[in-house]
């Protein structure tokens, strides 16, 4: 297990982070492996967005550290944890609302804030192959013109999806992705998933609906009062009574839970 | 001495900035509407007190009117400029130049109709009597002093005590809350409006017996009320009107240091400052931008 | 009155290239700034003070204000990168203000409130040359950098930090330093138009680069439409022209022509806003961008 630690693709350890007097992280320690998708499970204000945004750089961490790759990521800007291979999607998209969709993918390419991006004309095509795949993927190539705003739900939560694919990354922190989209969507969705853990992308997301979690996720970390109170296969953690007790909300004895199913 | 006095003239000042900044911020906690034509409600009051004592009326009948016009203009602007703006999903951009080209309009209005350059309302109250050696006391200055104590309190009494003044508060957070209380979000909206423009009237009428009015005025108590409210910290009523005072006090004691005309300059980088540096402000909670 | 055309004319390229550079940072980067005069005035004294202390050259005074406006924009980059919104505008505003005051008191550099006087006429490379043949070129050039930046990468960047700059900055983009790049360009070119705009009238003092200048530049821009690249130079034609129009109507007493423009430009915007919030070239769409 340690030595897996070690080589994923990005691993943090005892990262913390109150607000006033709360805890909203408490010290977790967690590793995503590349070609996996690790669910973030958990009751509301768990922690799970807040551990993303230390991880991003978005929320500078109290305690604790951060490494892609081995590298160490703490103190570093979000764009600069970005271009280390880090994509991240927002619960509230974030969208460019008033580019095409096809503008919005181009962007995630294009990583440079200067005038002239690098690799000039080969780059440039490269840039735009990559875009064009992003769109075929998330079937959204038909709706390349249309405005972000003018998207529809699932349209839309695909196209901040695509950005994410568009940008290269290795590494994606996904913040319910899978929220609200019909079954149809949703199976597109796990395609995509499936797609990008062949390719030894390490994912991470953050999910609400348990089959959902079932369904994609090949390892959970559950997070309660900020802290990772349980790690491992999905099967095992989603039949643990105790688990269930603190995640709907039926919370007795939170303290020997934690300590029976990490142990 | 110098400094008492310059500190005297400052809590003159700053007793008027606090009032117009506390009718801003008043209406910008409640409605999130940054209203940019406040200066110009300020500017409509003074210049109805002006005509009004032109005209010979007494000065509690040109109080009167000049606190109605300030509050029909700032009802007038909720309902015709802001509710549309809204309506439509309009940025705080979109709010801003509206507000601005009202600003615009009036005080050339004002300019063409009531004469360009200084107006001041001459009366026995702005006549500086020599109170302690070399220092020189008017009495406007206990009566600005006084009345923004007064409103103050009454402000604070209407705010927590009263249904209305509770919806005000709760308006910006939890519009919810103000349909279990039956009342509408429109109309404590109009109420916040019709509330903090009638706060710049009384400062208006201070301004045009003192220092005195020109037509271009609204932009500087415009950028003082925004300045305050930065400073004091957005959200915090006490905040902007502490801010405002302090700003006045600044004012007024940076003369003893520089010529008059880096005085107001003062009170900017003070905001400039507080936006670089601290931008939720003096008595602000981190905010959400 | 070929003098009175010619002097329109490059009233119109000078203010055109205010409002194009303005356009540039409010449309794309939704950068909202009440200090462009600023910028202006410190390009016309740099480049006023090229042409008394040095040489009067039109291109060496421009490159000059061009530095000066730029090198000081990080005074109007810096609240940009902390704050948005209301805050930024209010910044701007005291930027403005501050500003303000020091061209009136700075004396050895801008002559205070009496200004810059006797400023030579212009000359290229020592030959003399008319502001306005230089002015059109550098208003072209100005208008075409823009379409440039605005269509490739660089006005895909900004307009992804004005729409949401937490999600540009999640996939890589450095929004501190495109928005500082952002900024200095406008403030360049609103430096070069200053520098113009001293060798064009010969004569500068701080009445010039107040706030109502900036607020006359904005609502060029408005309404003409933002984000647009001919708006600003509509909403130019049209609020330069309106003076002279103006003039023209028998019933209006002359020493209230300005007062009549400023309400009319004034109640422009208002209505603009309330009922066609992108202007009058732009998209609807676009103009209901949430800041």
């Amino acid at each position: 297990m340690s030595a897996a630690r070690e080589d994923a693709p990005l691993r943090c350890e005892g990262l913390a982070r109150s607000f006033g007097g709360l805890q909203a992280v408490a010290g977790v320690s967690l590793a995503l492996p590349a070609g996996q998708v690790t669910a973030l499970v958990g009751p509301n204000g768990a922690g799970k967005t807040t551990l993303f945004n230390l991880i991003t750089g978005n929320l500078r961490a109290d305690a604790g550290a951060a490494w892609v790759r081995g590298r160490p990521i703490t103190g570093l800007k979000p764009w600069q944890v970005a271009r280390l291979g880090v994509a991240r999607s927002f619960q509230d998209l974030r969208l460019f609302t008033h580019m095409t969709v096809r503008d919005n993918v181009l962007a995630a390419t294009e990583r440079s804030a200067w005038f002239w991006q690098p690799g000039g004309a080969a780059g440039r095509k490269r840039r735009q192959a990559a875009a064009e795949a992003a769109l075929e993927a998330t079937g959204l190539a038909a709706l390349a013109g249309a405005r972000a705003i003018d998207l529809a739900y699932a349209e839309r939560k695909f196209l901040s999806l695509a950005r994410i694919l568009a940008a290269e990354a290795d590494i994606w922190l996904l913040d319910e992705p899978a929220s609200g989209l019909d079954p149809a969507s949703r199976t597109r969705f796990a395609e995509l998933l499936r797609a990008a853990t062949g390719r030894g992308v390490a994912i991470c997301l953050i999910e609400h609906n348990l089959d959902v979690v079932a369904e994609l996720s090949d390892r959970i970390a559950f997070l309660d009062q900020g802290r990772v109170i349980a790690e491992g296969d999905p099967r095992s953690i989603l039949r643990d009574p105790a688990l269930a007790a603190i995640y709907f909300g039926d919370r007795h004895e939170p303290a020997t839970a934690a300590a029976e199913t990490t142990a | 001495m110098l400094f008492l006095q310059l500190l005297l003239n400052g809590l003159q000042t700053g007793a008027i900035y606090a009032l117009t900044a506390a009718g801003f911020a008043l209406i910008f906690g409640a409605t999130r509407i940054f209203h940019f034509a406040h200066g110009t409600a300020f500017t409509l009051a003074g210049y109805a007190y002006l005509f009004a004592w032109r005209a010979g009326w007494p000065g509690w009948v040109g109080a009167l009117i000049a606190v109605a016009v300030a509050t029909l203009f700032g009802m007038a602007m909720e309902r015709f400029v802001y509710r549309p703006i809204q309506r439509h999903e309009g940025s705080f951009f979109t709010v801003f130049v509206a507000a601005f080209g009202v600003g615009i309009v009036v005080q050339n209005l004002v300019g063409m109709f009531a004469g360009r350059g200084l107006a001041t309302v001459d009366t026995r109250l702005s006549f500086a009597t020599e109170v302690m050696p070399e220092i020189f006391v008017a009495p406007i200055l206990w009566i600005a002093i006084a009345t923004a104590a007064v409103l103050f309190a009454a402000l604070t009494v209407f705010l927590t005590r009263t249904h209305a003044g509770v919806a005000l508060r709760a308006l910006a957070q939890n519009p919810d809350l103000i349909r279990t209380y039956g009342l509408s979000a429109n109309g404590i909206s109009v109420l916040a409006f019709a509330i903090g423009s009638a706060l710049a009237a009384p400062a208006a009428i201070v301004t045009a017996m003192t220092s005195g009015l020109n037509e271009a005025i609204g932009h500087h108590v415009m950028l003082i009320s925004i300045a305050a409210t930065i400073v004091g910290g957005i959200g915090s009523l006490r905040g902007a009107a502490l801010a405002g005072l302090m700003l006045g006090v600044a004012e007024s004691l940076a003369l003893q240091f520089v010529d008059t005309q880096w005085a107001e300059a003062v009170s900017f980088l003070a905001l400039f400052a507080f936006i670089l540096f601290r931008p939720s402000g003096i008595f602000g909670v981190a905010m959400a931008r | 009155m070929i003098a009175y055309l010619s002097n329109l004319a490059t009233q119109l390229a000078i203010f055109g290239i205010l409002a194009a550079t303005l356009n540039f940072i409010v449309g794309y980067a939704g950068i909202f700034s009440i200090a462009h005069a600023v910028f202006f005035g410190l390009g016309a004294y740099a480049g006023a003070q090229i042409a008394l202390l040095l040489v009067p050259d039109v291109v060496l005074a421009c490159l000059f204000a061009a530095a000066i406006a730029g090198g000081l924009s990080l005074c109007l980059a810096l609240p940009a990168l902390r704050v948005r919104g209301e805050y930024f505008v209010a910044a701007s505003l005291g930027l403005q203000m501050v500003a303000v005051t020091l061209f009136a008191e700075l004396k050895p550099l801008t002559g205070g409130i009496g200004g810059l006087v006797g400023i030579p006429l212009p000359t290229l490379f020592g030959v003399p040359v008319g502001v306005l043949p230089v002015a059109l070129a550098a208003l072209a050039l100005v208008l075409l950098a823009t379409a440039l930046l605005a269509r490739g990468a660089f006005g895909r960047t900004l307009t992804a930090i004005r729409d949401a700059e937490s999600a540009a900055e999640a996939l890589g983009k450095n929004v501190a330093a495109a928005k500082t790049l952002a900024v200095g360009f406008a403030c360049a070119g609103a430096g070069v138009a200053g520098a113009l705009y001293a060798l064009h009238t010969s004569f500068v003092n701080v009445e010039s680069f107040t706030m109502e200048y900036s607020v006359l530049v904005m609502a060029m821009v408005i309404i003409g439409g933002t984000g647009t690249l001919w708006g600003p130079l509509i909403g130019t034609v049209i609020l330069l022209s309106l003076p002279a129009g103006l003039a023209f109507l028998p019933f209006i007493p002359p020493s209230e022509v300005g007062a009549i423009q400023q309400i009319l430009y004034g109640l422009a915007m208002t209505l603009l806003m309330i009922f066609r919030p992108a202007g009058l070239v732009g998209d609807l769409s676009r103009g209901r961008a949430t800041a």
